[in-house]
């Protein structure tokens, strides 16, 4: 973190520092430009007033004259002592007059004359030299062809031979002929060195500010960004680690109204948030875990409800049974029950509740409780479904219905009683044969549906070796990840498998198969089989 | 899952198509419940292909609610749950 706030320092100053630099190359340019400007308007004016004069010291229809005898003669001398004295008194380098040739290649000099103090030496008349430049060549056809009338030379970038210069070219005229053109160079010492002074000066007034301006930008910063966000990160990273009051809120040490004030308050904001939202959430979990022991008590008074104990009964050699239930949720909706009424006669039980969850878990109870204490009382399966019916019609406002098998079996005989409310056709093996789902005829409705409903009765004969193997929906039902059913086929394959096993055996082959179908899809159904089996008479 | 319903006087026939479950049978249910005036009510169960516990529970529910109550067009997979659940023996079916 430390490292990232100082970068962001160091980048904004760095950015000021750039900004400022560009003004005042921006500044220093514009500045150089004008003042080069005017310097050079100035020394042109001159110098084109010294070129005026100059130009009245000859005679321009001379010229020829002048080159073919070499300058001899006293009016040539003399035209040159008066340049040569105009050169002096007005401060110019040179004062000089030439005719290029044909192609402006070539220079002749007519005139030249020397400022005293410059230490060059005069060219001597009639001397030829190459075009300086490009510049000086295309000016000299202009004068002789386009009639130019005046023109300026500035030269004060690179190297120069004889220094920062102007020179002034004029026409020396025969009448209304071009006869030479007539020269003025005037050194621009001045202009570059008050120039570079210029430069300087500018350069050197900005510094001053500019660094106060970083130094007070810095202090400015470092209060109004750098500090705050420094202490904002204090007090985030002591709230990840403390989870708890802050000892001093941050809008109470960050007062300003920028964008940083609103980040503390919003931060403020959070951190109150987050700590009554953690309130919220402990006592949330808390009645959380009140539920889930409540159902845990639920699930285990439930499962107890149920006969659980095996051998069931150790001491009977002449039937066997077994019996499993598995909610799809902590309690379930699916129950079975295995009783003996009397010595004789053994009541069987498997039924499924139409809804699942504690609901459905208090109905079950209601069910299971009602059909046992009322079976035992005697009767018909037929009798006890009918009783059971009226009793749940009578208090039931949530329209839940509960489908029931109910069997009575004849422990001596294999001889089975039993009555269909709803529910799933049994599966039966007889003797050595194997298991076929059978075909219990016309159901009677659910119960808890309509009052006062009748129950058929139907009897069947369970032979020695013989099994009846009953379920619930969720075995049939039981889907794996691509929603394929197990199905009462595949449920019939594996019964047939070991069909002479013992009813805990078969009931085991089945879950497994199950669980070996579904694998790892999510069953929303309970899974309830009871299994029992004909193992001899009575001794 | 599908449901049209068609309307004349106080008859009104309900058709119904797809899996009537758990999931689909609240929609059935409120539709059951805010019938007025129908004392005659026909389900029309040809294209029904699933009927669960809580679909059954809505049929029931219209039972108590309406005079009259018909199945119709019922299919052979609806109505051996029919059977099982023994609400042929309760519900008219033609």
């Amino acid at each position: 973190m430390k490292k990232i706030r100082s970068n962001m320092a160091v980048n904004i100053i760095s950015g000021i520092v750039v900004v400022f630099i560009v003004v005042i190359c921006i500044s220093g340019y514009v500045g150089y430009q004008s003042f080069t400007q005017v310097l050079s308007d100035q020394y042109a004016e001159t110098a084109y007033r010294t070129a005026d004069t100059a130009l009245g010291v000859i005679d321009g229809s001379k010229l020829d004259e002048y080159l073919a005898t070499g300058g001899k003669g006293e009016e040539y001398e003399t035209s040159r002592a008066n340049m040569e004295e105009l050169c002096n008194r007005q401060n110019a380098m040179f004062i000089y007059v030439i005719r290029p040739d044909a192609d402006y290649s070539h220079i002749t000099f007519v005139y030249n004359t020397v400022n005293r103090n410059s230490g060059f030496d005069a060219y001597k008349v009639g001397y030829v030299k190459d075009t300086t430049n490009d510049e000086y060549k295309e000016i000299y056809r202009r004068i002789y062809e386009e009639g130019l009338e005046r023109a300026t030379v500035v030269r004060d970038k690179g190297f120069i031979e004889s220094g920062s210069h102007i020179t002034e070219l004029v026409p020396v005229k025969d009448g209304e002929k071009v006869t030479g053109i007539l020269c003025v160079q005037r050194q621009m010492e001045a202009l570059t060195s008050a120039r570079q002074k210029y430069v300087n000066d500018v350069a050197l007034a900005l510094l001053g500010p500019i660094l106060a301006v970083i130094v007070l930008y810095g202090v400015y910063l470092h209060r109004r960004l750098i500090k705050p966000v420094k202490t904002i990160t204090r007090e985030a990273e002591r709230f990840a680690r403390e989870n708890s009051d802050p000892p001093q809120t941050l809008s109470s040490q960050i007062t300003h109204q920028d964008e940083i004030g609103v980040l503390a308050r919003s931060i403020d904001r959070m951190t109150a948030e987050t700590l009554k939202y953690m309130e919220n959430l402990t006592e949330a979990t808390a009645v959380r875990e009140k539920i889930a022991t409540q159902l845990e008590v639920a699930t285990a008074i439930q499962q107890n409800s149920l006969p659980q104990k095996f051998p069931a009964f150790p001491d009977r050699k002449e039937f066997d049974v077994y019996a499993s239930m598995t909610p799809a949720l902590e309690v379930g909706g699916d129950f079975y029950n295995f009783f003996l009424i009397d010595d004789n006669h053994l009541a069987m039980v498997i039924a499924d509740v139409s809804d699942k969850g504690i609901g459905a878990a208090l109905f079950m109870m209601v069910s299971n409780i009602l059909i046992h204490n009322r079976a035992l009382m005697g009767g018909k399966p037929s009798e006890v479904l009918e009783f059971v019916n009226n009793q749940l019609c009578a208090h039931n406002e949530t329209s839940m219905f509960v489908t029931v098998w109910l069997g009575i079996m004849e422990i001596s005989t294999g001889e089975i009683i039993a009555s269909n409310a709803g529910h799933e056709y049994p599966i039966i093996k007889q003797g050595d044969g194997k298991f076929e789902l059978y075909n219990d005829g016309k159901h009677g409705v659910m119960l808890g549906i309509m009052e006062g409903m009748k129950f058929t009765d139907y009897t069947f004969k369970l032979e020695k070796g013989g099994a009846l193997y009953l379920y619930t929906d969720g075995v049939a039902e039981a889907e794996d990840t691509d929603h394929n059913q197990f199905g009462i086929d595949r449920t019939i394959e594996v019964l047939n498998k070991q069909p002479d096993a013992t009813p805990k055996e078969i009931v085991n082959n089945i879950k497994n198969a199950i669980h070996d179908f579904v694998k790892d899809a999510p069953q929303f159904d309970d899974t309830t089989m009871l299994c029992v089996k004909r193992t001899g008479d009575l001794p | 899952m599908i449901i049209n319903k068609t309307a004349d006087g106080n008859k009104m026939t309900i058709a119904l198509e797809g899996r009537l479950d758990t999931s689909t049978a609240p929609e059935l249910q409120e539709l059951v419940a805010g019938l007025e005036g129908v004392t005659d009510l026909t389900f029309d169960l040809e294209k029904l292909m699933y009927i669960s516990s809580a679909g059954l529970r809505v049929l029931m529910i219209a039972k108590k609610g309406i005079k009259e109550v018909s199945i119709i067009n019922i299919n052979e997979d609806i109505k051996e749950i029919f059977d099982i659940t023994g609400f042929s023996t309760i519900f008219n079916i033609q």
